[in-house]
């Protein structure tokens, strides 16, 4: 009777594990590709991404802020982000993506695409 | 140097202007006071210089800032002081030039025709030295309130 027991345990475990592991790795994918802004920063500071991916700015400031790429063509520009509006770009190509704010140029950031 | 003097998140330009208008705003009280000593040339000179490098200044650099960063956003952010202050400073800014202008065109030059030009300039030019003022100080609360990050800080 207690091997029954232990072996609804294994697999309610084991169901537990396989439908609970894609939603954290989910989670924390989710989480890795947004920056948050924020008293005058951009939170992470350098972002590490693969190829592919779109990337979220999320304005939670009282202040509005800018994304803006610092290489001359410019990649990516947003409007003026007034509290809790959001920008997003993919990233397509490998590479380093420095940006700042127009409005507050020391706030800088950058986006490391492999 | 002057980043390190302010040691706040504005841009280079903004503190330019800053400083500039702060010693603008000087530059016309020294004027007024060229006036009751009654060199009344130096006065001249003084206040038209003055109000022209205002234009400029705003031509050049706070009209552009204002367009990008503030219009887009108003009348339906006005509630926020972020857009409040520089809309308010924009507003008063404006008449306030304008009527420095209308000074400088009514008493240096013979461009409007009589009918147009001032009688009673002292009443005039104080009026537009006070609103000039009140002018600047929404102009320095403004930077406060967009480039201060630590009197904000949640």
């Amino acid at each position: 009777m207690w091997i029954v027991g232990m072996a609804a345990t294994a697999v309610v475990a084991l169901g537990l594990l396989l439908a609970g592991s894609p939603k954290v790795a989910a989670n924390t994918q989710q989480a890795a590709t947004e920056v948050k802004i924020d008293n005058f920063s951009f939170g992470p500071v350098a972002l590490t991404v693969p190829a592919g991916t779109t990337v979220t700015w999320i304005n939670r400031d009282d202040m509005p802020h800018t994304v803006v790429s610092m290489d001359d063509s410019k990649t990516f520009k947003s409007k003026v982000l007034d509290t809790d509006e959001k920008f997003s770009f993919t990233f397509s190509k490998a590479g380093t993506y420095p940006y700042f704010c127009s409005i507050h140029p020391k706030m800088t950031g950058k986006v490391i695409v492999q | 140097m002057i980043e390190a003097f302010f040691e706040t998140a504005a841009p280079r330009a903004a503190n330019v202007v800053l400083v500039l208008e702060f010693a603008m705003g000087l530059g016309l009280l020294v004027g007024a006071r060229l006036a009751r000593k009654g060199s009344f040339r130096q006065h001249a000179w003084c206040q038209s210089s003055i109000v022209l490098l205002n234009l400029a200044v705003v031509a050049v650099m706070m009209i552009p800032s204002f367009r990008d960063h503030v219009l887009p956003r108003i009348p339906a952010k006005l509630g926020k002081a972020y857009y409040a202050l520089a809309t308010t400073h924009a507003a008063i800014g404006t008449v306030t030039e304008l009527a420095g202008l209308y000074i400088l065109l009514s008493a240096g030059t013979s461009v409007l025709p009589e009918k147009f030009r001032i009688t009673k300039y002292k009443a005039w030019m104080r009026s537009v030295l006070v609103l000039w003022w009140v002018v600047l100080l929404l102009g320095m609360a403004t930077y406060t309130r967009w480039y201060v990050p630590h009197l904000f800080r949640k």
